[in-house]
């Protein structure tokens, strides 16, 4: 219901009286009754542009129909979307739109998700009356990550005024006119803003192609899972697209209160590390590879032995991860917990208001919020000065991340001083090296759980694996067993259930469950009415 | 070795009362562009840079701007600039024709420029002649009305002025 203070519009759409907040645009309002007005060169995030024309309408106040992405309703206007000359224009504008356009979607990446696609299945004719020769426009490369298919473009300028509104880098123009007009770049000045990649995902059609993903996938072959960029402390919204189980693309999901309708270039394509040849998949001891149950039983053992234990904990891991290595400590007597950071990257604010974080991780601010706000400070000195002097012969340390370094030179220069180190790494490296155990650890884009992003946003991100079909047990389901086999857990949980369980103990999260936190995340302190924050402590 | 661009100083002056004229100093590109075409006789990847970075506004908007007209004259054109109107009055009176005929004389279609660096061919839009189509602008000049005649006699004038060395 319309807020009693917002002023509305009463207006017709297709012969049916509706209320709207005044100053909507034709087309936003009738979206929020249900009518679906194709469009092309309008964006929710960008200016009106209003050049494609294939949103007209008829309208009782114009002799002409009038485009529904910049006429905005008005008390007593009548609108039609379906009436003869609605249909009429918007199949012109179609065939005037397809007269030049190669339909060459069976080697088109955007095929699939086109918009062109669609409302030439849905408003083109079946055949064309255009005999005569097709105009041929440039196919280059307008960046090192961008190329453009000319011949493809409906030159709808959603990518210019992203360059121009979003980004602040206005590299792309319009060159030429009428039917030869195509994008390009200035002669020299590329096409490689930060956040680029995401021109291709709002070009309507399959002219803006980017070079990652160029013939990697047919988009309809592709599972999609909402998920979230671990990047940076941003927390942008994504969804992951795989195929038979593997990553092709990263999109960013809309999230106003995030990232709106975009993610960064950074974030967008640095997922390749996941398939590298480094990876390190299974578990190991001195002697070699280790089935669960054996590494399972090694690592109790050494904690049996070990008469105090240190865990080094990354800001990759997942609250429910954190949660489970706080209980684990818990469970040692005299144990110690510090956590190591990746060296700070640069931060940008764009000029519409996309900012990257220079915390180049997804969870600081969870893990804070687990093990207290000293973790990464005082308590990772105290960590440090303990192993420094010898105090500490068995240590446990992740790292999520995708440096082969792990934890950085300083903190594995400290780390062999513990003469026996459990070690979760994604990738191979030299901090490995004489290791007790090396266990594989799960990438951000594999991980199951909740992060909160440095606006203490709390936030779920799902595993790009295909259920059943994990290439290894990640640290949820390895800490669990640890667990069972100490005689700690009763019964393993999913990433909802371990949540559940921190919420009950740690204050922060008191109040809320997965479900809750929903597609679009939700403040931490946004909690129910009725749970103080220090509820369920 | 690229030679620094830079407006004369009284070009530099002319561009300043220029900026005075309009409400926002983009809105002054139009003009600084002839200026900068008399300036440097033509316009190409340095003038463009040149004009952008002078007037502070992004050098792909200028490049936008500068292909969008056909009025400017762009590095490498030929020495006459022959644009033919293809725009719907002259299309319907023959303009076509016109081309053809320039392309038999020339060796050249729309778009391109003769070997000797003397002619240049254009398809254009409407030049705002059309009760006289079809119609053609050779540099600065409108021929109208045009026949096939015309257009091989306007060639063969080109062609004597150019062994002149006059025009
Ligand atoms: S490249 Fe795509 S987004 Fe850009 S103008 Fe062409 S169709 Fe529109
Ligand atoms: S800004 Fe940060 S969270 Fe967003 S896409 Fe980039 S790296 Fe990922
Ligand atoms: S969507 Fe309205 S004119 Fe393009
Ligand atoms: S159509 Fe040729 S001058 Fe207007």
């Amino acid at each position: 219901m319309p807020d009693i203070k917002t002023p509305t519009t009463r207006w017709t759409l297709n012969g049916q009286e509706v209320e709207n907040t005044s100053g909507m645009t034709i087309l936003e309002a009738a979206s929020e009754h249900g009518v679906e007005i194709p469009c092309f060169c309008y964006h929710p995030g960008l200016s009106i542009a209003g050049n494609c024309r294939i949103c007209m309408v008829e309208s009782n106040r114009s002799p002409k129909p009038v485009i529904s992405c910049s006429e905005r309703i008005a008390d007593g206007l009548e609108i039609e979307t379906e009436s003869e000359v609605a249909v009429d224009a918007r199949n012109s504008v179609m065939e005037f739109q397809l007269i030049n356009h190669p339909l060459d979607c069976p080697v088109c990446d955007k095929s699939g998700e086109c918009v062109l696609q669609d409302h030439s299945y849905s408003h083109g004719p079946d055949r064309s009356r255009f005999i005569e020769d097709k105009n041929i426009r440039h196919t280059k490369e307008l960046g090192p990550t961008i190329s453009i298919w000319g011949n493809r473009c409906i030159v709808c300028t959603r990518c210019t005024r992203f360059c121009d509104e979003i980004s602040g880098t206005s590299e792309l123009c319009i060159v030429e006119r009428g039917d030869r007009s195509v994008v390009d770049v200035f002669p020299g000045i590329p096409i490689d803003n930060q956040l680029a990649g995401n021109t291709v995902d709002i070009c309507p059609v399959g002219a803006l192609i980017s070079h990652d993903f160029k013939f990697e996938a047919r988009v309809w072959n592709m599972e999609r899972k909402d998920s979230i960029c671990g990047g940076c402390s941003r927390g942008c919204n994504i969804e992951v697209e795989t195929l038979d189980g593997f990553v092709k693309r990263l999109m960013p999901r809309e999230n106003q209160d995030v990232n709106d309708w975009w993610m960064c270039d950074e974030g967008r394509y640095g997922w390749r590390h996941l398939y590298s040849d480094d990876r390190v998949l299974e578990a190991r001891g001195p002697s070699g590879p280790l089935d669960s149950s054996r590494s399972i039983t090694a690592f109790i053992e050494i904690l049996d032995n070990s008469p105090r234990v240190a865990f080094l904990i990354d800001p990759f891991l997942t609250c429910e991860e954190l949660h489970l290595v706080h209980a684990l400590a818990a469970s040692s007597s005299d144990s110690l917990v510090g956590g190591w950071l990746p060296e700070q990257g640069a931060a940008a604010e764009f000029p519409a208001g996309f900012k990257i974080s220079a915390d180049k991780h997804p969870n600081r601010n969870g893990a804070e919020q687990v093990f207290g706000h000293q973790v990464f400070g005082e308590d990772a000195s105290h960590l440090q000065r303990a192993l420094d002097d010898g105090s500490i012969e068995t240590i446990v340390a992740f790292c999520g991340g995708p440096d082969p370094d792990g934890p950085g030179q300083e903190w594995s220069a400290a780390l062999v001083k513990a003469s026996t180190r459990i070690l979760f790494s994604v990738l191979e490296g030299n901090w490995l090296d004489g290791a007790a155990l090396v266990f594989p650890a799960t990438a951000p884009l594999e991980k199951e759980g909740t992060w909160v992003s440095e606006d203490d946003r709390l936030q779920r991100t799902r595993s790009c694996w295909k259920p059943g079909e994990t290439p290894f047990p990640g640290e949820l389901v390895l800490l669990q067993s640890l667990q069972s086999a100490l005689g700690t857990r009763s019964r393993s949980l999913s990433a909802a259930g371990i949540f559940r369980e921190l919420s009950e103990v740690c204050a922060p999260f008191a109040g809320h469950n997965h479900s809750d936190i929903g597609s679009s995340g939700l403040l931490l302190s946004d909690r129910p009415a009725g749970v103080g924050a220090g509820g369920g402590a | 070795m690229a030679v620094t661009l830079s407006f004369s100083p009284s070009t530099m002056k002319q561009y300043e009362w220029l900026l005075t004229r309009y409400p926002t100093r983009r809105a002054a590109l139009l003009p600084t562009l002839r200026l900068a075409e008399s300036e440097f006789g033509e316009i190409g990847v340095p003038e463009m840079r040149y004009v952008a970075d002078l007037m502070e506004i992004p050098p792909a908007f200028v490049f936008g701007v500068v292909t969008f007209y056909t009025h400017y004259r762009r590095a490498g054109t030929g020495k006459y600039h022959i644009q033919v109107c293809s725009t719907l009055s002259c299309a319907l009176r023959g303009s076509e024709d016109v081309v053809t005929r320039i392309t038999e004389r020339l060796g050249i279609v729309p778009g391109e420029t003769t070997d000797c660096g003397l002619f240049s061919l254009s398809k254009v839009e409407c030049l705002g002649s059309c009760d006289t189509a079809p119609m053609l602008q050779m540099n600065d000049d409108y021929h109208e009305d045009l026949s096939i005649d015309d257009v091989d006699q306007l060639i063969e004038q080109l062609r004597e002025s150019a062994k002149g060395g006059s025009n």
